[in-house]
């Protein structure tokens, strides 16, 4: 299947927003862009990457997508920086961070930044702005992570650096941290039109329940999700057990397994065990998962939770959401965001609320087919993959005149 | 303005300020030191958010004061302002000095609350720019109405007034100064925009025009 154009969004996000886009493409003119992470396949940022350096470039900006390279002991080290930077407790030697500098040394000689704006995402390459201080383009730090409680220790060192950007972008204002240059914010988005998301025929989403001997005889209700403790899959098993007392149900949970993740077997154990021998309870793991298939569970599924008790954004909310389901998620990280309580969708806090939340919907089929349809336009609004190409330009027409709070284009 | 009729449309790039308040001392010192393109932020452009949900609410500090701090009877004060009457930020920041600081004297125990979910201040980018869709007369008006943006709406509708400093729509401006047809431009001047959406105030709109074509067409 060839990539999606800008103009394949029309039908979805209506043709109105499509010119628009296309206008605003046209002021921001001949510009170029390149993007910069650190992984090529796998992970939320590079499943982005991938569909909007294309759409980027149908609007006539010249984007590329480079990649830098490291090995074991390279990514070893950013993956500490990544838990650390989330909060994790961690001590780090002197040592590492000459290796990480090195690391992003010889990958800055190998590469060339000549674009007129350079998007550095994560930290992995963060440090990469230290052999370009007297650029003439502009470079900005784009850091999907939660930042609002760094490692001290590592935060020191890497601040400096980070500072020396002319902006940073994150996710939310619940995950940005104090700087002294602009920040700004760009919720992540899902793109409409990827498999986990594009339309499905009836007949696709029967073939798919049918394939894991999941009857089609009660409401489904849904969490798909690694099998990870702040996930709280536990939780639902207990959250579903006792909604099922008032309301007949089947529960699904899928998930992901890594390839080396005793974790998330012994998280799965649990989740057996408090599941029982219950044939209304199906668990399912994949390693990996199929795209059309998880967009197929969600489709089917009468309630899909996200009941998380610690979360990044959660875009598996949105894409919920856009399948006009109604959603009951936990109240932490990016959800509330994308859920308005009791308007697209219902925001918990506990196993109770969880299970009230199950017996609320599933006997209130008009207020639960409210929920997704104004869960739909929310995410039209605000998390679908065009409002993030506004988002580039806009962020490109700002960097030009950076002491204009409104620019007026003729 | 001219004969013909430029639909224009505006976005907004949110700024992350790191700014916070956890009770009405902080969020009183907000609004004081902020600048205007954060009030303008967290009022005019809080239009621009669901309103579906927000209605009655017109303005971000009024939900936080409601939500968080659960300060009805300020969160009503707050909301009671009428932002079509403001065509400067800066009156309109005096004023929510004015009401958070009566209610310090009237209410002082409420500024010892603290919300769990802190108000968060942001700044914003705003970015005016043309459309390729232009009005010649009234029906031509009429039929691009339901085409343009939301965004294009609530630009022509709401946020153009701090821009002209008229205390007026664009529309009704043009409706009236061009087209010549004062009493459908008082109509359409006299919309409460606060209470509605914008694709209901698109509607409203478009009804307005449609009874004033059918009051021509029987006249006729």
């Amino acid at each position: 299947m060839t990539a999606p154009t800008l103009f394949d969004y029309k039908e979805v996000v209506g043709p109105d927003i499509i010119e628009e886009l296309t206008i605003l493409a046209s002021h921001v003119g001949n510009r170029s862009i390149k993007m910069v992470n650190s992984t090529a396949v796998g992970g939320g940022v590079a499943e982005m990457l991938h569909r909007i350096v294309p759409l980027l470039n149908d609007m006539g900006i010249q984007t590329k997508w480079d990649v830098i390279k490291g090995d074991d002991e390279f990514f070893e080290i950013t993956k500490t920086f990544h838990n650390a930077l989330q909060g994790k407790e961690e001590y780090f030697h002197e040592d590492v961070f000459k290796t990480y500098l090195a690391y992003n040394e010889k990958n800055n000689d190998e590469m060339d930044f000549d674009e007129d704006l350079i998007v550095i995402h994560d930290p992995q390459p963060a440090a990469l702005i230290h052999w370009h201080q007297n650029r003439k383009n502009r470079w900005v730090w784009r850091c999907h992570i939660d930042m609002s409680q760094p490692n001290p220790q590592l935060w020191s060192f890497l601040k400096p650096y980070v500072e020396k950007y002319d902006a940073a972008i994150f996710s939310s204002a619940l995950f940005s941290t104090e700087l002294s240059i602009p920040q700004y914010r760009f919720y992540p988005a899902i793109d409409p039109l990827a498999d986990k998301n594009r339309e499905l025929d009836a007949s696709y989403v029967d073939s798919v329940l049918a394939k894991y001997g999941i009857p089609r005889d009660k409401p489904i209700v849904t969490q798909i999700s690694r099998y990870d403790p702040w996930k709280d899959p536990v939780g639902v098993v207990q959250a579903f057990k006792m909604a099922r007392k008032y309301v007949d149900c089947r529960l699904l949970l899928v998930g992901d397994k890594a390839a080396d993740d005793p974790e998330a077997e012994k998280i799965l154990e649990k989740v057996k065990a408090e599941a029982g021998d219950d044939p209304d309870i199906h668990i399912l793991l994949f390693s990996p998962s199929i795209a059309t298939e998880i967009n197929a569970f969600q489709r089917a599924s009468d309630i899909v939770l996200q009941k998380s008790l610690r979360e990044g954004f959660a875009l598996t909310v949105s894409e919920a959401l856009w399948k006009g389901r109604p959603v009951i998620g936990g109240a932490v990280g990016g959800i509330p965001a994308q859920i308005i309580d009791g308007y697209t969708g219902l925001l918990v806090h506990s196993v109770e609320g969880a299970s009230l939340g199950i017996r609320a919907l599933l006997t209130q089929p008009d207020f639960s087919k409210k929920l997704g349809e104004n869960g739909h336009q929310r995410v039209k609004d605000e998390f679908l993959i065009t409002k993030n190409l506004k988002r580039y330009l806009l962020l490109l027409l700002a960097l030009d005149r950076p002491q204009e709070q409104t620019i007026f284009l003729n | 303005m001219g004969d013909v009729f430029q639909f224009l449309s505006s976005a907004s790039l949110e700024k992350l300020t790191g700014r916070k308040a956890y009770d009405l001392e902080d969020l009183l010192d907000l609004i004081k030191t902020c600048p205007d393109s954060s009030i303008f932020y967290h009022t005019f452009s809080a239009f621009l958010k669901m309103r579906e949900v927000q209605v009655p609410y017109n303005t971000d500090f009024a939900i936080w004061v409601s939500r968080s701090l659960n300060e009805k009877a300020l969160a009503e004060k707050l909301m009671a302002v009428d932002l079509s009457e403001y065509n400067t930020i800066k009156t309109l920041k005096m004023r929510f000095i004015e009401i958070i600081e009566t209610y310090r004297e009237q209410k002082p125990d409420a500024f010892q609350k603290t919300a769990n979910e802190p108000f968060y201040l942001y700044d914003i980018i705003r970015v005016v720019y043309p459309t390729d869709k232009f009005a010649y007369d009234l029906k031509s008006f009429r039929e691009l109405l339901p085409t343009i943006s939301v965004y294009s709406m609530y630009f022509h509708f709401i946020e153009s007034r701090l821009h002209t400093h008229l205390q007026t729509d664009d529309f009704s401006t043009w409706i009236e100064e061009s087209l010549n047809i004062p009493d459908l431009a008082q109509m359409i001047r006299k919309i409460d925009f606060n209470v509605y959406t914008l694709e209901g105030l698109r509607t409203r709109i478009i009804q307005l025009i449609d009874e004033h074509l059918k009051e021509i067409e029987q006249k006729g």
